[in-house]
């Protein structure tokens, strides 16, 4: 079985309208599935929990950026003003967290965007230049009137001829297996 | 529109109101008997707790009106079950200004004792009267007390007008069905809110600034501007909570809805701050004595140079008002649960008083003990009940105005073009 499936990426199948695909990604949410995706033309409110996902967890580097680049402004104000070249501005001192707040929250919002936008690259798995779903003929309808489940072959609940039997029995169209 | 308080279809909670008049009026009467009492005795601080206690809900109700007309210019389709309740509380602001702010302007002993510069015998800390004060002189194209009523009178007539406009086409919507009606109260918000922005600013000129009016800060029209909208959300979210608990949001009220006003309250918490410290940070960076004594008599003791109360009161602002509610807010958890977003909501409320305290109370008392010929009142005196008599007092009549108001109209725009979009809306 692992020979003939190594060189499968999966199953699609297409569904024609939203509540088809919305209820079909509840009851492959509900079989456990875990590698699988639905592709639809355009957002349909509430499938985040009909497919089971969780929250993303690009906000937290958006946090751990946005801290780093505070300690990091107030290295750099610390170390250049007050440290490697002691100097006095308008009276103010050395160094105090008021002067060069300025410059400690640009760090901060600067940072907290690099955690975001390397965050969802990193999670995104990007860059990331052909996918085997681009090579299905179908797959350009889901940008137009056409809503798409794919299971692949990664999860362990994959097994080719149960997982497209149970893609039919969710009221599928048309199946067809992907290769990589 | 339904006329009669008793009708069939008013909610329960509506019949209220009566009690929440008495509370008003009670508040209203106590902190207005002692502001009549220290004006005997030429004292201000009573006065100034009415004050706060009127700008509070002013405030609070300047915020519901911009955001009003806010969602209305974008279209904001999450807003309509939301708005018709601050469409019910708005006729509340000009109420508000006529109990507070005017009868303080108007009457000429009330307004000599609060706004220093109408005073011309008025000692100031340097030994002259207000009469003879040249940086006075300099500004009295602006601060002369014919101009300064006229004011007065208009933000009580712009703030009703925009109030008046308002609601009158969105409740005639109840009854014809017109979507026409959308269209017309969109064109007014376009044109109500540059017209709200430069009256909530002048107003905050004239109520607050112009209580030490030596100083001047051209940011001071946003940073009143920037606590009105977080009341504002405050309050959304405090009268939501209860009205979804057994109101008529009930049911309709859901977590996309208190996501986006939490998601609103935390770009207000920025914004807010934003506006604060660059407000402080170019006086200190400037470093101009006319205007860094605002924020010294609120910092230093004038007689013995150490830290006053003023200095706590502002670390709490930072920590308090800004730091805690900010970090809390950050969380997605805590804008879908509604039991914390009500608590983040409350110490919002609370922060904003907190900030008017420090805004309108420390001021210069001319007196020879001080070494610059000047004491500050600490902020820890009994005067504190009587501000929270005046805000109860206002918040009284502000709750009463809504309740008699959802007894007598629609609780939801119910012929709304948005209103199926607002009821589903989803995150």
């Amino acid at each position: 079985m692992n020979e003939r499936n190594e060189r499968i990426h999966g199953v699609a199948c297409t569904f024609r309208r939203p509540s088809d695909v919305f209820h079909a990604a509840e009851r492959v949410r509900d079989a456990g599935w875990k590698c699988w995706d639905v592709h639809t033309p355009f957002p349909i409110h509430g499938m985040d929990q009909a497919m089971g996902l969780p929250r993303s967890p690009i906000p937290r580097l958006t946090l751990l950026g946005g801290v780093t680049g505070f300690l990091t402004g107030c290295l750099l104000t610390w170390y250049m003003n007050s440290y490697d070249y002691p100097l006095i501005v308008g009276g103010k001192p050395y160094w105090s967290v008021i002067f060069p707040f300025p410059v400690l929250y640009e760090c901060t919002i600067l940072f907290a965007a690099f955690g975001t936008f390397f965050g969802q690259f990193i999670f995104n798995r990007l860059p990331h230049h052909h996918h085997p779903l681009f090579d299905l003929p179908q797959f350009s309808r889901v940008s137009d009137d056409t809503f798409m489940i794919v299971l692949e072959a990664r999860d362990a609940n994959f097994h080719l001829d149960e997982s497209r039997n149970f893609l039919l029995s969710l009221g599928g169209q048309e199946i067809t297996v992907i290769r990589d | 529109m339904r006329d009669s308080s008793s009708s069939p279809s008013a909610h329960p909670i509506t019949a209220h109101w009566k009690k929440f008049l008495v509370l008003g009026l009670m508040g209203l009467g106590v902190s207005w008997f002692f502001a009549f009492q220290g004006m005997l005795e030429h004292h201000h601080r009573p006065l100034l707790s009415v004050l706060v206690g009127g700008l509070f809900w002013v405030s609070v109700l300047i915020g519901l009106l911009m955001l009003t007309m806010i969602t209305r210019v974008f279209d904001a389709g999450w807003a309509p079950v939301v708005r018709r309740s601050w469409e019910l509380v708005l006729p509340a602001l000009p109420l508000v200004l006529l109990l507070s702010v005017v009868p303080m302007a108007l009457l000429p002993k009330f307004r000599h004792l609060l706004w220093d510069w109408t005073d011309a015998s008025h000692l100031l800390p340097n030994g002259h009267e207000v009469g003879h004060d040249p940086i006075l002189q300099a500004k009295s194209w602006f601060l002369n007390e014919n101009f300064f009523l006229g004011r007065i009178f208009g933000y009580v007539v712009i703030l009703g007008g925009l109030v008046w406009a308002l609601r009158k086409w969105s409740f005639a919507q109840d009854t014809d069905r017109t979507a026409g009606h959308t269209h017309r109260l969109h064109a007014i918000s376009a044109v109500g809110i540059p017209l709200g922005a430069v009256t909530l600013t002048m107003l905050a000129f004239d109520c607050l600034m112009a209580l030490s009016y030596h100083w001047f800060s051209t940011m001071y029209g946003v940073w009143f501007f920037a606590l009105s909208i977080r009341l504002a959300l405050a309050f959304t979210v405090i009268i939501t909570y209860r009205l979804s608990h057994g109101g008529w949001l009930d049911g309709i009220f859901n977590q996309a809805h208190r996501h986006v006003l939490g998601c609103l309250m935390l770009a207000f918490t920025v914004f807010w701050a934003y506006i604060s410290f660059s407000q402080y940070f170019l006086i200190y960076t400037a470093n101009i004595p006319e205007e860094t004594y605002w924020y010294n008599i609120r910092e230093f003791d004038s007689i013995t140079g150490l830290k006053n109360q003023w200095w706590s009161v502002s670390m709490y602002l930072v920590f308090g008002f800004f730091l805690l509610p900010f970090l809390i807010l950050l969380f997605y958890r805590t804008k879908i649960i509604a039991g914390r977003l009500l608590s983040v909501a409350w110490l919002i409320f609370f922060g904003g008083l907190v900030d008017l305290w420090f805004n309108a109370v420390p001021r210069q008392i001319a007196d020879k003990s001080g070494p610059e010929g000047f004491i500050v009142a600490p902020f820890l005196t009994p005067h504190l009940f009587l501000d929270l008599a005046a805000l109860l007092g206002f918040g009284g009549i502000v709750i009463a105005v809504f309740l008699r108001g959802a007894s007598r109209h629609e609780t939801i725009p119910v012929h709304d073009p948005r209103i199926l979009e607002s009821i589903n809306y989803h995150e």
